[in-house]
């Protein structure tokens, strides 16, 4: 206590240091005058008595140093002085402080925003609580690991085994979320009963369901923190509410807390229903069925048990199973993966992750101790004086590694703030999706203590060697202006020479790449879709069947809403399609084909061809061009002969050069009817290649979910709204959902455009490293031959002659390092080759333009410290001789 | 070396705060005098290490400080002990004289052996 007492007074008294100078020298003061009166008082003349009582006293600045030292802390207020120093140095360089600190925060922010997601996509445990006792149960057969069990597996595997103290099992699906008027596609986990308490998660508000209540009378749910946040603006009154799912209505019964978000990385779960209200609301299979494998399971270790015991148990249990049940579970083995085995697993592609950008973070560090050299060069003449005036060895590398921390410091907390708009950056990247996608990324704890891990790092990689090395000038040499240490310097010369041109190769590289991705990105733009995706097109995803529909109910609904919607002002054409272009839901929709008069490959039958049904004048709506024949129409019914329209690709397969139309094909056994030939069109995917494609009309082909297409004559908002309300007055217990044509392009495009955009940003941040390293290999021999350059001025070398000789340098090095980018791309880039559509991995404006712009962007990094160097004055360089 | 011994380190405290116990209020000059004084002349205070010295007293709170009017009309800082440095002045008191008997035993003629 009394020494933390007198630490903080001390802190105190180094914040007020002229007060207490004066307060010591008034009490020297006195002292003397008592002294002299005692002399006087002796007998002694009073000019005798103050000289001897100043003899007494001794030396005054000492006493008064060792009272100060005293009063304050002398190390802090070393430091204070050094950091004052240090931010008056930076003050006066502008330019060098604010690139320094900005490479260093690149180099940070990056490696930091990098961790929080390798941690929270690789490293984090389970959400739960002691989540290293949580194992995951797997399958093994022979086609490999397989995390998918059916539920009547999951009962016995949990009824049988010992050595777990709980077996929770999971299932994802997707229902619709009806509030008001507003329908929310949300993701679900149906989940056992006790999935809550083995994971050991309490609700936040409300309660979770438990396994003790089987009964099933009400079906309850319990919400995730982001759902009741996002749909419901955190109602305190939600909990014991009913909310419609789909087509039932389900009692609140909690809210989870905010940092669960369910046990799937990535996609957070948004609701969670108990397997019993389920098996209540549907007799649905998926419950009893053992060939339904819908379940994933997550195990809770029994205290005192190891995982290599329960993996033994678990192994005797799944062959009893496959015993038991040989015609479903034989070859299916149960095994279990530790908490352990799965990190040690993903440790390798994390130390990967980090290995590649801890190698940025060190040319980071690289070019700022480059910058750090190439000033505490041009600062040897100040260090060197500082020397002969007496400063100590030590204490000037005290103070230049001051200065580097301050700079590592600054830095940090820049790179910090990076960090944090890096990874606010994460819906922005994630695909378009109807539902919340993204991982739970915050800077916490670890992040901290790892950038400041860094910031120590960093300020030994470029703060010890230059400052070691400038204090161990000889000054008198320096003083005398002799180069110091030109022997050692040659080599370290060489490395910074390496260092710079490997990373304008780099960057040559990564422009290259981004270059080319972004040329096939705009190729990719002028692809025709086989729709026209300049219209106003607003699509409503209908699913009556989840209202209860039949088929042929579902298209009497689709008709009726589609003739109330072409009949509201603002629409230019209303249809319905079973399916939408460009979405990659699967594309699954195919029926069995077989064409009379044509030989199928490998001599089959028939081959399954996709196909859409559509209603209504579809055709007229997307923009897809009619080639020959006719489209659908009303009279096209279940009661008139089936008819089909089929794409281009189609007709050229089979009928290469000949009549199409009236011939008849056979689907699943029905004849039917081509009357008409369309353009091809995009079905899942803007770079697949053209296949055989059919539309049947919607009526002949009947299903209970559909798409209302619409195109609007100009403002979609507005519209969109109202076309809603009409859904919601025909039958408001329909689900839909609304996409645009933006959206659909936004989609189709957001790979291509995360691929461009990815390589382009680590290209600029390539060539910002290559500039800063540039820039400082050159300031650095400006530095140096500043007296050379000097002497050719005053033998008549202008200006710019000077700068022609030092650009030329820093081109020499730009040219070289290019040179050795466009040959590394040149191979590199036929890895690309099948990212790429219409440019060619040697595409030639790629290389020029990565190559100019680098070029470039080194002869503007060369050209700053070269006008430094013409700005030498001859005489005072002379001078110093 | 002189003929005067200097004030061992670490002992200057204890004679401080000995010498306010018995003297109650003193100024830094008298104390040193003081000092000077019970030593029979023996020791020297040095000035450089009093007032430091004393300044880690009050910064620790066993002393306390303020300015006043010595007799002959002498502005001077008057140091006194606190609660905490009496208490302080009688532990450490105890402490040395454990010390010192601890070392007599050393010094004493081997009468045993």
């Amino acid at each position: 206590m009394r020494k933390l007492r007198a630490l903080w007074l001390r802190l105190c008294g180094l914040l007020s240091v002229e007060q207490t100078d004066s307060d010591i020298d008034a009490e020297i003061e006195s002292h003397v005058d008592l002294g002299t009166d005692d002399g006087i008082r002796s007998g002694l003349s009073p000019e005798e008595a103050r000289r001897q009582a100043l003899i007494r006293l001794g030396r005054v600045e000492q006493t008064r140093q060792a009272w100060r030292e005293r009063r304050g802390l002398p190390w802090l207020e070393t430091l204070l002085k050094d950091l004052r120093f240090g931010l008056r140095v930076f003050a006066k360089n502008p330019g060098f402080t604010s690139v320094a600190v900005l490479t260093l925060a690149l180099g940070i922010g990056v490696t930091s925003a990098v961790f929080t997601v390798a941690e929270a996509a690789l490293l984090r445990s389970w959400p739960a609580k002691a989540p290293e006792r949580l194992v995951k149960i797997v399958s093994t057969t022979p086609e490999g690991e397989d995390p998918m069990f059916s539920y009547p597996d999951y009962v016995d595997l949990a009824a049988q085994s010992r050595s777990l103290a709980g077996v929770l099992a999971y299932s994802r699906h997707e229902k619709m979320l009806r509030v008001g008027t507003e329908s929310h596609l949300v993701l679900d986990d149906v989940v056992s009963p006790n999935y809550f308490s083995v994971l050991g998660i309490d609700a936040q508000r409300g309660r979770m369901f438990s396994a003790g209540s089987q009964t099933g009378s009400e079906p309850g749910v319990v919400i995730s923190d982001l759902l009741w946040r996002r749909v419901f603006n955190a109602d305190a009154l939600l909990v014991g509410k009913q909310i419609r799912l789909t087509d039932r209505n389900y009692t609140v019964l909690g809210i989870a807390p905010p940092r669960f978000r369910g046990l799937q990385r990535g996609v957070p779960t948004d609701l969670w229903l108990p397997t019993h209200a389920e098996s209540a609301a549907y007799q649905n299979d998926e419950l009893t069925d053992r060939k339904m494998r819908d379940f994933e399971l997550l195990g809770r270790l029994q205290p005192g048990v190891t995982a290599a015991e329960a993996k033994v148990e678990l192994d005797t249990v799944g062959r009893r199973l496959a015993q038991a049940y040989p015609a479903i579970d034989k070859a299916r083995n149960v095994a279990l993966v530790s908490e352990r085995e799965r990190l040690r697993e993903t440790l390798v592609p994390f130390f990967l992750l980090m290995t590649a950008v801890g190698l940025v973070l060190l040319i980071c560090c690289g070019n700022v101790a480059g910058l750090v050299m190439a000033r505490s060069d041009a600062r040897s003449k100040e260090i060197a004086m500082r020397m002969a005036l007496g400063a100590g060895r030590l204490r000037l590398v005290r103070q230049l590694l001051t200065e580097s921390l301050l700079l590592a410091s600054m830095g940090a907390a820049l790179g910090l703030l990076l960090a944090v708009e890096l990874l606010r950056l994460q819906p922005v990247l994630m695909p378009p999706s109807e539902v919340e996608l993204g991982l739970d990324l915050h800077l916490d704890a670890s992040v901290v203590v790892f950038t400041l891990a860094i910031t120590v790092f960093a300020v030994l990689v470029f703060g010890l060697t230059p400052a070691l090395r400038a204090s161990k000038l000889s000054y008198v040499s320096v003083l005398k202006d002799e180069r110091a240490g030109t022997g050692g310097g040659v080599r370290r010369w060489t490395l910074r020479n390496a260092l710079v041109l490997s990373e304008i190769a780099l960057s040559v590289i990564l422009l290259t790449a981004a270059g080319l991705v972004t040329r096939s990105l705009l190729f990719s733009r002028a692809i025709p879709l086989g729709f026209d995706q300049e219209k106003h097109l607003i699509f409503f995803d209908l699913t009556p069947g989840l209202a209860g529909y039949n088929p042929q109910r579902s298209v009497a609904l689709f008709e009726q809403l589609q003739d109330r919607t072409a009949a509201l002002p603002g629409v230019r054409h209303a249809s319905v399609a079973r399916r939408v272009l460009l979405s990659d839901s699967g594309g699954g929709l195919a029926r069995r084909v077989s064409i009379p008069g044509v030989v199928l490959p490998q001599g089959q039958i028939s081959i399954p061809i996709k196909f859409n049904a559509v209603a209504g004048n579809y055709f007229q709506t997307m923009g897809t061009r009619l080639r020959e024949g006719r489209t659908f129409n009303s009279a096209d019914n279940p009661s008139t002969s089936s008819v089909v329209v089929v794409s281009q690709t189609m007709a050229e397969r089979f009928w290469p050069g000949q009549e199409v139309l009236g011939r008849q094909i056979q689907i699943e056994g029905k004849a039917c009817q081509i009357v008409g030939v369309v353009d091809d069109a995009k079905i899942n995917d803007v770079h697949e290649v053209p296949e055989p494609y059919m539309y049947l009309p919607l009526a002949q082909m009947p299903s209970e979910e559909g798409t209302l297409i619409v195109e609007a004559e100009g403002n979609t908002e507005a519209l969109t709204a109202s076309i809603r309300r009409e859904i919601h007055s025909v039958d408001a217990n329909v689900p839909v959902g609304v996409r645009t044509v933006d959206y659909l392009m936004q989609q189709a495009f957001w790979s291509d455009r995360m691929a461009a955009g990815f390589v382009g940003a680590l290209g600029l941040v390539g060539i910002f490293l290559g500039a800063v390293g540039l820039y400082g290999v050159i300031a650095f021999t400006v530095n140096r031959r500043s007296q050379e350059i000097g002497i050719r001025m005053a033998l008549g070398a202008e200006r710019k002659d000077i700068v022609r000789m030092v650009v030329g340098q820093g081109l020499k090095l730009a040219v070289v390092g290019t040179a050795a980018g466009l040959v590394a791309s040149f191979f590199a880039m036929r890895l690309m080759s099948t990212m790429l559509y219409g440019v060619k991995p040697t595409d030639p404006i790629a290389f020029a333009g990565s190559a100019l712009l680098v070029v470039l962007v080194a002869l503007l990094a060369a050209w700053i410290p070269a006008r430094r160097a013409a700005a030498v004055d001859p005489m005072q360089a002379l001078r110093a001789e | 070396m002189s003929e005067k011994a200097d004030v061992w380190q670490g002992t200057l405290t204890l004679m401080v705060l000995r010498t306010l116990e018995t003297m109650g209020s003193l100024h830094g000059y008298g104390l040193a005098r003081r000092i000077e004084q019970t030593s029979g002349d023996l020791l020297q205070v040095n000035y450089g290490t009093l007032y430091p010295a004393l300044l880690k007293l009050e910064q620790e709170g066993y002393i306390r400080s303020s300015w006043g009017v010595s007799d002959n009309n002498r502005r001077a800082k008057y140091y006194e002990l606190t609660k905490a440095g009496q208490k302080q002045a009688k532990k450490a008191a105890a402490e040395w004289e454990q010390t010192t008997a601890i070392l007599a035993r050393f010094l004493a003629p081997a009468e045993e052996a």
